[in-house]
């Protein structure tokens, strides 16, 4: 699914990842775990094309087809999804308008047509309720006054809306007390099935006792240095970063 | 709120205009008046080269060609600009090498008002305390100057005016007027042809200059003005930190002060400027007396990621019209503003800054606080630019005014112009009274009234005051609560 | 000299330029230096105005005129306004509109030209107490136009004034309001929307003056520039001597969407009164990218990412029109040119 090959990438004149790679099958969910500047949001932004990020080499491919010629929109319609570790806020925009022009932007770029406004308005209902969103909330602007809880659980019916096929949670457990956590994680993981995979970034373990990885990534100094099952998290949780960070 | 107590009481013990006494001594005077012999006067008693005469001279043609602005929101008499002496110094021979030939009047002077410029004052001090060098400046000259040797070996050229001009011509016919040029306003231009000294800093290339360097400046003299002209280059990589402090006696005449400040920073350099302003504000009942404060500060920041901090505490001058400004010339150069203006009595301010963004990725930030009482008035003027070119340049301005009593007036007059669609200013202002509700809060809690208003007073400029060197912050702080002594009740 | 008086001596020398405090960025003698001829009479026909289906009163004037409006107590009106300039010729319109106590009216004002015409607006707008104004403006003018119009409103204790600006600029177009603010509880919203473009200009200049007790003015002017335009935001509010418990915040904020386009603002506050809360904020920027690149990467096309910022930028301002229909006028309006 996806295929990441010896990305480097700078942030202004700083060369940040340096020689990442790393492959996501369908199907299967990664953890990326690091300490803090090691450079995962930077990956996640570089992934999804953030202006600013500049890739210098390697490749980034999703089943095959080459990500880093398309701008962010095309990456969405794709199915690329980053849940961000800081959400934006968009005055003046009601959350559901917001979505409802995603939606469609992205149904259009896929040759399918439209969601007509009753039928989006089911669904909306359907997976606030599952999100146990207020619904009134919908309709405030987005993430305008919204509390850090509350953003976080919008990335995720955000997701759940626009169900993509490649999802990249960055840090979505920070901010979040432990009900809120296992409700964004059941939303999460009622969208794993074999045809999607997931990239979830975070710096704790905990996050992983919900949502639980096929495989654990070590991320330090912008590369990949340590790969293995989901009992690396434990180690890492345990015995922290400081062996990676020096490999790095 | 021990601390509290404690400047509180102090402020308690000091009166009110403290520096408002007189220094008795042999002055030597230029004739009443301006003309074209005034300046070639002052330039003679100067023993100035003829390229400085000119220099003054053709400033003097064009001052006359000028009229007065009248766009700043003070009012006042016409000045007679011919019923002033141009040039007021003890009787002392020029160049004074050692302290022991300064009169001792003065000493005692500056002694009074507390400036150390006996380089073993300093030194006597609290060890560890950080020292600081002295341009002392009486009326039209520099008397003495500390830590010159100790500054020359790391290269900084730190001397009065009428020094550089003798000793460091090629410095000065550099970078005089290439900052302010000689018919910038009226006030300038008037600098320009009767200017009498001031300081010079040169810090060169790489240099960290190792003390805090202050002009003090005393206008003593009876129906005289004061001109000082100051001209600080800090070259590539130098840092400096400078600081200005004025006083005056108390009299019942106008006086005017007009100083020109030049700052010029090179790639990577930094000067960071503060004054403390107190110069007498005239009779706070019936607004006697006190200094015209007009006065052009201007930084040009030519290199590459300079930065100038300007840092001003005004609470003197019965008017004052001032606007220290940064030309943003170099890439990623940066300005920033940090202002306290106290008005109280029937004292009148109009200042602020400009932040012109000329280069690439420049920022400004200004913060102002101004505080009105009594029948004042206290204006803020500003202005930021960004011309096309300034791509990425960035603003930030927050604008407070807090109003003491009935009769007093504040104002905001920010001007904002941008030319490109890649900055981005942001702008703040308010304006609101002294909170009854926290003063409440204050005195419930043991606070007298006074001591209240001193306490959310000092939270309000707080933000500026933290930018001010140690020693002045303190200084500064006491001032804040003697300017505004009276003003609730 | 005032505009008026300058257009009636057929002075262009008297002309205010940049050189008055008040027009440092509206330069009308530096930019007109023969005055055009005086407007031919127009008996042509008028096609349909924006607000004529929302109006039971309409008042045209086309190449100059006076009009009177006048709502007797306790009595309501709609009236759209349009003041029409044919061709290229200088005239003035003479606008006087008065509400007697509780009266309420929706003034649909809008300025239309089709050249290089030179028109001048003056207004007196007298609400007596407890009387409502609501007042749009669309000064939809020709890019050769040169339109100022100059309101001069007096609202007595009660009344309740809400006005909004919508302007899409012209060669120079400048719109003032002056309110004589008595406090008393009157109630007082000034608000503006801007959209410019090519190398047109608009001016946003009002002053309140703030002279009792207990007023409230509520200010929000937002725009967006593009091109070569130029927009100028100028608000002044006064609070005079013993008009305490004034309420008055202003907020203008503009986006710069290309290299060359500009945007000049004078938010100011002169206050003589010390029991206030007075505070004005100012922003001028591009538009903000980190909310774009959000917007993208739920899959929004850039284009229509920037549409929808910009709309919801300057609906805020929209949105607090009172009349809904005069609202989805504005909005359609914003609509079509941000996205032209
Ligand atoms: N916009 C930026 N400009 C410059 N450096 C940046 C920027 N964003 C991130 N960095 C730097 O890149 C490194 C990686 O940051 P980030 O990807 O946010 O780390 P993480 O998410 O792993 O904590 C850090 O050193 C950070 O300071
Ligand atoms: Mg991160």
């Amino acid at each position: 699914m996806l295929s990441v090959s010896n990305l480097h990438a700078t942030v202004g004149e700083t060369e940040i990842l340096k020689g990442l790679s790393i492959d996501v099958p369908a199907g299967e969910v990664h953890a990326i775990m690091g300490p803090n500047g090691a450079g995962k949001s930077t990956l996640s932004y570089v992934l999804t094309g953030r202006p600013g990020y500049e890739v210098t080499s390697g490749t980034v491919t999703l089943d095959g087809e080459d990500l880093l010629p398309m701008a962010p929109n095309e990456r969405a319609a794709k199915g690329l999804f980053l849940s961000f570790q800081y959400p934006l806020e968009i005055p003046g925009v009601p959350a559901l308008t917001f979505i409802r022009t995603a939606l469609n932007a992205q149904l259009k770029a896929r040759g399918e047509p439209e969601i007509a406004a009753p039928a989006f308005l089911r669904l909306a209902r359907a997976k606030a309720a599952e999100l146990k969103i207020d619904f009134e909330m919908l309709k405030r602007a987005l993430n305008v006054g919204f509390s850090g809880g509350e953003k976080k659980r919008m990335e995720i019916f955000q997701m759940a809306m626009l169900s993509p096929r490649f999802l990249i949670l960055d840090e979505t457990d920070s901010g979040l007390d432990i009900d809120a956590l296992r409700i964004v994680s059941d939303g999460v993981n009622a969208l794993r099935s074999p045809e999607r995979a997931m990239l979830v970034i975070t710096h704790y373990q905990r996050l992983l006792d919900y949502i639980k990885p096929d495989r654990v990534h070590v991320l330090a100094g912008g590369r990949i240095v340590a790969s293995g099952g989901p009992e690396l998290a434990l180690e890492l949780e345990r015995d922290g970063y400081d062996k990676y960070a020096r490999a790095a | 709120m021990a601390a509290v107590k404690q400047t509180v009481e102090h402020v308690a013990s000091l009166e009110k205009y403290k520096h408002g006494f007189v220094t008795d001594i042999e002055q030597d005077f230029a004739p009443k008046g301006l003309n074209a012999d005034i300046v070639r006067f002052i330039s003679a008693k100067k023993n100035e080269p003829q390229w400085m005469l000119d220099w003054r001279l053709d400033a003097f043609e064009r001052w006359l060609a000028m009229d007065e602005p009248d766009w700043a929101k003070v009012s006042f008499p016409r000045i007679d600009y011919q019923d002033s002496h141009y040039y007021a110094a003890p009787k002392e021979k020029v160049g004074i090498n050692s302290l022991d030939e300064v009169d001792p009047d003065i000493l005692e002077t500056y002694k009074k008002l507390g400036i150390p410029l006996r380089e073993q004052e300093v030194l006597a001090g609290v060890i560890g305390s950080p020292r600081y060098a002295v341009d002392a400046v009486f009326d039209s000259v520099s008397v003495v100057t500390t830590f010159k040797k100790e500054l020359a070996q790391v290269g900084v050229i730190f001397c009065s005016m009428s020094e550089a001009i003798r000793e460091h011509p090629e410095l000065v016919k550099q970078y005089l007027g290439s900052v302010v040029p000689v018919s910038d306003n009226y006030f300038a231009c008037l600098n320009a042809a009767v200017f009498s000294d001031g300081s010079f800093v040169y810090v060169p290339p790489g240099v960290r200059c190792p003390m805090e360097l202050s002009t003090y400046f005393r206008i003593n003299a009876e129906n005289s003005g004061q001109f000082e002209r100051t001209l600080i280059i800090a070259d590539r990589q130098a840092y400096v930190s400078y600081l200005e402090g004025c006083t005056a006696p108390m009299r019942d005449e106008n006086q005017l002060h007009a100083a020109v400040v030049e700052l010029v920073t090179m790639d990577d350099a930094e000067i960071k400027y503060s004054t403390v302003q107190n110069w007498y504000p005239g009779d706070p009942e019936t607004g006697k007396g006190g200094i015209y404060n007009f006065v052009t500060k201007r930084a040009d920041c030519r290199g590459d990621r300079s930065k100038v901090s300007w840092t001003q505490v005004e609470t003197g001058s019965s008017i004052t019209w001032k606007y220290p400004s940064c030309i943003l010339r170099g890439e990623g150069s940066s300005g920033e503003f940090y202002s306290i203006a106290i008005t109280n009595g029937r004292q009148q301010a109009d200042t602020g800054t400009k932040m012109i963004h000329l280069g690439a990725n420049t920022r400004s930030r200004i913060i102002s606080k101004g505080i009105s009482a009594g029948k004042s008035s206290n204006t803020y003027r500003g202005l930021v630019s960004a011309h096309p070119k300034a791509k990425g340049a960035r603003n930030f301005t927050q604008c407070d005014s807090l109003l003491i009593g009935k009769h007093c007036a504040a104002h905001t007059v920010p001007y904002i112009e941008a030319r490109n669609g890649h900055s981005k200013f942001e702008h703040e202002a308010t304006t609101t009274r002294l909170s009854e509700d926290q003063l409440f809060y204050a005195m419930q809690r043991g606070l007298s009234q006074e001591e209240a208003v001193q306490l959310l007073v000092n939270g309000f400029v707080k933000e500026v005051l933290q930018e001010l060197p140690m020693e002045f912050a303190v200084e500064a702080q006491k001032l804040v609560a003697i300017s505004l002594e009276g003003s609730v009740g | 000299m005032s505009v008026a008086a300058a257009l009636k001596a057929r002075n262009a020398s008297a002309l205010p330029s940049r050189r008055d405090e008040d027009w440092r960025w509206t330069d009308l003698r530096g930019l007109i230096r023969v005055l055009p001829e005086p407007s031919a009479p127009f008996n042509g026909i008028v096609v349909k105005g924006a607000f004529d289906r929302l109006a039971d009163d309409h008042r045209v004037l086309v190449n100059g005129g006076v009009t009177r409006i006048e709502v007797a107590a306790d009595r309501k009106a709609a009236v759209a306004l349009r003041l029409i300039a044919r061709g290229a010729g200088t005239h003035a319109n003479q606008v006087i509109v008065s509400l007697a106590a509780g009266a309420r009216l929706r003034l649909l004002e809008t300025y239309e030209s089709d050249g290089g015409s030179l028109a001048h607006t003056a207004l007196t707008i007298a609400l007596a107490e407890g009387a409502a104004l609501e007042r749009v403006v669309l000064a939809a003018d020709h890019e050769d136009a040169v339109t100022i119009s100059q309101a001069q409103v007096t609202l007595a204790p009660t009344a309740d004034y809400g006005q909004t600006l919508l302007s899409s600029g012209a060669r120079r177009q400048r719109l003032e309001t002056r309110v004589a603010h008595p406090g008393g509880r009157a109630s007082l919203r000034l608000d503006g929307v801007y959209v410019l473009a090519g190398k047109r200009h608009t001016d946003h200049t009002s002053v309140v003056t703030h002279q009792g007790l207990d007023g409230t003015t509520a200010q929000l002017t937002k725009g967006v520039v593009r091109d070569q335009a130029r927009a100028v935001f100028q608000g002044k509010i006064i609070v005079s001597e013993g008009a305490d418990h004034t309420d008055a915040r202003m907020g203008h904020h503009a986006l710069i969407l290309s290299d060359r386009a500009e945007v000049d603002a004078k938010p100011e506050l002169e206050i003589y009164a010390d029991d206030v809360a007075c505070a004005h904020g100012n922003t001028v920027g591009a538009l903000d990218e980190d909310a774009l690149f959000y917007a993208c990467q739920r899959g929004i096309p850039e284009d229509e990412a920037r549409a929808m910022l910009t709309e919801a930028f300057i609906g805020q301002v929209v949105d607090r029109i009172w009349f809904e229909d005069a609202r989805k006028v504005a909005r359609a309006w914003a609509a079509e040119r941000l996205r032209a």
